[in-house]
């Protein structure tokens, strides 16, 4: 690992210069475990979870799939720099609120992908199914995805739109005989 | 799998790191996002990539009756360019099934010509487009129409040390592309038809290409030839439909039969044609 | 009420086991087999040991005494003399880094000799196989052979015989987060933190896989990724245990999403011959002949086939039936728990079958199973009486929306139902410890929240209820299987009704003790003051904790302990002629489920438009939690319904150990319109009479869906998954079909 080059990139806002970073270390496996933000969380590694998604000057990207000297003076953004901030904890609160994390595992790649999302579309906020088919990257094996839906649905504040998934549920006696 | 990463700034730069003599050999890395696993599964042994981050190769430019993209390009502002949808609407719609946003975030369109793979959802629109390429080495430069390039499933005519500098693709065109995969949403086509019209040409104005081919996506001509003239009637479909899946060699794997596939053919062509049709007309209501 | 870990997992705050590390740490990589069966002649690690950073390589040399003594190892912790499936771990290779550990994986060299393999059921089997070709065939596992009456007889005398082959295909649980642990052995501690449904289970099986007294093992669980059946074993801990014990290092293991796919344990194909006779109309006999492909090895004895097997009779009256089933070792990935394991594929065959057979006599589906459904009061096919139980309450919900659903949905839509039962693990064990502090009520957890909500909520909800305050001041804490009171894993859909039975025992004990407690004699009653628990007694309330004593103060707090071991009911009839082991139920809980859909005719393209879910419930205990298992589990199902499926190519190898390949539904595949209906008071074994809800709401979906497509096309497709090819075949008849283990 000696004789690598140190990288030097803002990570959350930071400058940051990480010493020796091999030519095939991935963004992912930097933020992971040599800035020591595991908020990204490595899935699938292979680009087709979404789970390790983050921001680099403030689009989504994959961080399993991306070089991590490819960052040199970019700015990279994790589920750490993100929270606290009004849009990522709208989109938090919305999916706290409408039962959307069950293990919890695939949510921040969900938060990232979805504030790059809105950001990227910016005075037009794109409809529901839009916005539903552009966050189809990110998997979720928990929830079959309808608690997303209602918490998309309550960002935008609009209802579920009938082409979307969409659940009732009730209580009802008359289970025995 | 240890290689070396190299950021030129220049194209002299880059085509010295390029040097097509180099062993083991140095690859161009655009957006990664196939390269990279690729690397890591031990398909490819790169002595070195070099990254083409740092050359203005991230563009796009209307001239004329073209559109002139960057190598470097990422899909996804490619298709938020507001040109493509108005222009080439079937290559708009291949655009947005290829991966996930994030992913065609890096993802370029010069990655996906280059990487020739025979499942593209981008390669048929763009042969149904008569897409060329601007290439760039220490040589020079020379331009190849697409259709010429590609040689094979993963193979091309692209030189060791040449780059996708420009994909010219001529405006506007009515097209659609249909596919058909196991899941809706990020999967890989099983096939994927594109059509779409010229304004002059004797023989036909259709163009017409297909993914799911045995080899790489491929014109089909000969369904081309079966169709006349811009509207054309339900015989000449079938005949068109007939010509296709007779003519054609089909990929049988994991991801479909060959049976199912020649059966896709007929089917998808058969749909991209209508919609094509229905956007010829409507394209030129909106220009009269 | 929001889940309280909800937002810390949403600001990506919250550990899981691939997030841990400890300084000093060493990271460890799998060598695994390339080849499905071969014979290793020798592990050369020379190289790998001359790779800069590597610290250890562990061979099954280095195992003495801990390798099973059978003649051929089933379970060997690394691969012996053979390997037996693609993915089986040979060494392991231990370094400073991941990337060192990597290159010196890549510098083991094992010397194979490839032995014919066994990997594909259907081309093994295209018939059901004579006694006298079983007998002799070395890949047989087990052999059950259960039955009451002749079934050949009954055959021969019945109006009709409809009979049918069914086949299924292998599908993963494919938690997003990837199995991980990390170990730390520092002289009798043999310490583990890893993701897990089940630390105590995995205590007893790193006991037993290492030789070593229960106590000196310690597991640690953390948040954990989600489960689904596939974190119920110790998978890594045992070669992460031993290197740590090694080198004097804590160690850590991740596995890829590919080591994943292959080395996990998971569901493998099944083939199924149906056959059921009818004699004025009633049905009167079924047999079941069922080809179980159980992969390299077998967890413990084989419950796979014995408990499933009955599930292919449905719950229907039955006069007479035959079960026999073959479970077959292969050089596949080994089989394992995988949510209600092969419930959803014996009811696929099961529902499938009856639905057929149904509308080729001209009667409505429904209809026809609840002319035959059980009711309570009836026996089981393997003689067990039917206790409460809401299927047929289901089954008139399900005609009314099915008929509503035909009545408007366009034409060239279908509709089709299905009926699933269960038998949950209600009947296994759980201990609670609660203790009232002045830091407010607090259970002490060995496990921890799997993402289903049953430790984080539902334990909290049972407190807060069994007590009338709020559940926001009841609190869980983390411990590990040497703090922890004792469970048996958050499996079986037991975890809220069973460990929530214990749990409720507890609060009634601190409810009594604090009544005991209370000076004055008149009714006692709780509420929750600053997040505090108060006590209210004839017109005076005070905190709770006032009711210590000092002993009790001094130690943390007034601490009260309960367990459940439930029981399960019921035993074989006994008249049942049987060979070999099946097992009977407990608590049974029926899906009743109805799906609409419309096929492309052309591309044999399946959309699920509306479903409808009717659960027995017995009760419910958490209603956000209830509500997440059943959408997750359907369109779970929904996956293995139409899209997922593990394949392999010619030489045994699985070709798509990924998430592009192996297709698990995305955002936009989930019905557009679902109807959850809890139906409660079929009351179960669980706490308040509940029944469980993590896996019953998978298992009728593919058969649904089947059923619905038939409704629509006319064609039934037999084979899963229903993808577009598939299905585009059978409405254009003739085409063979693809079968298993393609496409």
């Amino acid at each position: 690992m000696t004789g690598e080059p140190p990288l030097t990139l803002r990570v959350n806002g930071e400058e940051r210069t990480v010493p020796e970073v091999a030519a095939d270390t991935r963004l992912l496996d930097l933020l992971r475990w040599r800035l020591g933000l595991k908020g990204t969380k490595e899935g699938c590694r292979t680009g087709g979870c979404g789970a390790c998604t983050v921001l680099v000057n403030g689009e989504s990207v994959l961080s399993c799939l991306t070089l991590a000297r490819e960052m040199e003076r970019q700015e990279v953004t994790t589920v750490e720099g993100l929270t606290g901030t009004p849009e990522a904890e709208a989109v938090q609160q919305a999916f706290a609120e409408a039962g959307a994390v069950q293990c919890g595992y695939c949510t921040p790649g969900f938060v990232l992908a979805l504030v790059s999302l809105r950001r990227e579309h910016g005075a037009s906020p794109p409809d529901l199914p839009t916005l539903a088919n552009e966050l189809g990257g990110n998997l979720c094996r928990c929830t079959g995805y309808y608690a997303i839906v209602r918490a998309l649905a309550d960002l935008l504040g609009v209802p579920v739109t009938s082409e979307l998934p969409k659940s009732t549920f009730t209580v009802e006696p008359g289970g025995s005989p | 799998m240890a290689y070396a990463l190299h950021f030129p700034r220049s194209f002299e730069e880059a085509f010295r790191l390029l040097d097509p003599q180099g062993q083991p050999p140095a690859l161009p890395l655009a957006g990664g996002t196939d390269l990279l696993p690729a690397v890591e599964a031990g398909r490819w042994h790169p002595g070195a990539l070099v990254s083409l981050s740092r050359l203005p190769l991230a563009t796009f430019e209307r001239a004329g009756d073209e559109v002139l993209i960057g190598g470097t390009l990422p899909l996804r502002r490619l298709e938020r360019e507001p040109a493509i949808g108005e222009l080439l609407p079937g290559f708009a719609e291949a655009l947005r099934e290829v991966g996930s946003v994030p992913l065609r975030h890096r993802a370029t369109l010069g990655g996906n010509v280059v990487r020739a793979s025979p499942a593209s959802d981008l390669l048929p629109p763009l042969l149904a487009l008569e897409a060329s390429l601007d290439l760039r080495s220490q040589h020079g430069r020379r331009r190849v129409a697409l259709v010429d390039f590609l040689r094979g499933s993963w193979e091309t005519t692209l030189q060791r040390g040449e780059l996708v500098e420009r994909i010219r693709v001529p405006v506007p065109r009515p097209g659609s592309y249909r596919w058909q995969r196991v899941r809706p949403a990020n999967d890989i086509s099983q096939v994927g038809v594109a059509t779409a019209l010229v304004t002059s040409d004797a023989r036909s104005p259709w163009r017409i290409a297909a993914g799911g081919m045995e080899s790489h996506p491929q014109r089909l001509s000969g369904a081309e030839a079966a169709l006349p003239q811009e509207d054309p009637s339900p015989g000449e479909i079938e005949e068109a439909v007939h010509r296709a899946r007779e003519g054609t060699r089909l990929k049988d794997d994991r991801r479909a039969g060959e049976e199912y596939r020649r059966h896709l053919l007929g089917v998808l062509l058969r749909r991209s044609i209508t919609s094509t049709v229905e956007r010829a007309r409507s394209m030129k209501g909106r220009r009269t | 009420m929001i889940r309280t870990d909800a937002l810390p997992k949403a600001r990506g705050a919250l550990p899981y086991a691939p997030d841990v590390e400890l300084p000093g740490m060493l990271w460890a990589v799998y060598v695994t087999s390339p080849h499905p069966h071969a014979e290793i002649r020798r592990v050369d690690t020379a190289g790998a040991r001359e790779v800069p950073g590597v610290v250890d390589v562990l061979t099954a040399e280095d195992l003495p005494g801990l390798l099973p003594r059978e003649p051929e190892p089933t379970r060997p912790l690394l691969a012996t003399k053979v390997t037996r499936f693609v993915g089986e771990p040979v060494a392991l290779v231990a370094a400073e880094n991941l990337p060192a550990a990597r290159a010196g994986a890549s510098r083991v060299q094992v010397d194979y000799r490839v032995l014919p393999a066994f990997t594909d059921l259907e081309r093994e089997f295209p018939h059901w196989p004579t006694p006298e070709e079983m007998r002799s065939h070395p890949q047989v596992n087990a052999h059950v052979h259960a039955r009451r009456g002749d079934f050949d007889q009954v055959a021969h005398r019945a109006d009709h015989v409809h009979r049918e082959r069914y086949q299924t295909a292998m599908v993963a649980q494919v938690p997003l987060e990837p199995h991980a642990c990390l170990a730390r052995v520092q002289g009798d501690d043999w310490y583990v933190l890893t993701t897990t449904q089940a630390p105590f289970g995995i205590r007893e099986d790193l006991a037993d896989k290492l030789g070593l007294p229960q106590e000196k093992v310690r597991v640690e669980g953390t948040w954990v990724g989600g489960g689904f059946g596939g974190k119920n074993e110790a998978l890594l801990e045992p070669h992460a245990l031993l290197l740590s014990r090694r080198t004097g290092r804590p160690v850590r293991i991740a596995l890829t999403f590919q080591e994943e796919f292959l080395f996990s344990r998971t569901t493998q194909p099944a083939i199924f011959w149906m056959e059921s006779c009818l004699k004025d109309g009633k049905l009167v006999a079924r047999r079941t002949r069922l080809l179980l492909d159980t992969g390299a090895s077998l967890p413990g004895r084989d419950f796979a086939l014995g408990y499933s097997l009955g599930f292919t009779l449905g719950p229907y009256r039955l006069e007479s039936f035959e079960l026999e089933g073959y479970a077959l070792r292969t050089h596949r990935p080994p089989f394992g728990p995988h949510r209600a394991p092969l419930a959803p594929q014996c009811t696929f065959a099961s529902e499938g079958h009856l639905d057929s057979l149904a509308r080729d006599r001209g009667e409505d589906p429904v209809e026809f199973r609840l002319r035959h459904v059980w009711r309570p009061g009836d026996r089981t096919a393997l003689g067990q009486p039917v206790g409460p139980f809401a299927a047929e309450a289901g089954l008139r919900r399900a005609r009314e929306t099915a008929r509503a659903w035909k009545a408007s949905a366009p034409p060239g839509h279908g509709v089709g139902v299905a009926l699933g039962f269960w038998s949950t693990g209600t009947g296994a064990g759980g201990e609670a410890r609660l203790t009232l502090s002045p830091e407010g009520l607090v259970l002490l957890q060995g496990e921890r929240e799997i993402g289903n909500g049953s430790i984080w909520q539902g334990l909290p909800e049972v407190v807060a209820a069994t007590l009338g305050v709020p559940p926001a001041i009841v609190s869980v804490r983390y411990g590990d299987t040497a703090h922890a009171p004792f469970d048996s894993g958050v499996w079986g859909s037991r975890t809220t009704a069973a460990l929530g039975y214990a749990v409720a025992k507890a609060a009634e004990g601190l409810r009594r003790e604090l009544e005991r407690r209370a000076p004055g004699s008149g009714p006692v009653s709780f509420t929750a003051r600053d997040g505090a628990l108060t006590v209210a007694r004839e017109g005076r309330s005070y905190p709770a904790t006032d009711l210590m004593t000092p002993e009790e103060r001094a130690e943390g707090g007034l601490r009260v302990e309960a367990k459940h071991y439930g029981k399960n009911e019921g035993t074989l009839e006994e008249g049942l002629v049987l060979e070999g082991e099946m097992f009977p139920y407990s608590d049974l809980i029926a899906s009743v489920h109805v799906a609409e859909v419309s096929v492309d005719r052309e591309t044999g393209a399946v959309k699920v438009l509306r479903y409808a879910a009717f659960q027995d419930a017995g009760k419910v205990v958490n209603p956000p939690g209830y509500r997440g298992q059943v959408e997750g589990a359907i369109v779970m199902g929904l996956g293995t319904a139409l899209t997922e499926e593990g394949l392999l190519d010619p030489e045994g190898h699985l070709a798509n150990p990924g998430l592009l390949d192996y297709r698990i539904p995305t955002l936009s595949d989930p019905p557009p319109e679902l109807t959850i209906v809890a139906l409660e008071g079929s009351l179960g074994s669980g706490v308040w009479g509940s029944k469980g809800v993590g896996e019953p709401p998978i298992i009728p979906v593919p058969a649904a869906v089947a059923n619905a497509v038939a409704d629509a096309t006319g064609a039934r497709v037999t084979v899963l998954p229903l993808t577009p090819e598939r299905v585009s075949q059978a409405l254009r008849g003739g085409a063979r079909d693809p079968g298993g283990g393609r496409r």
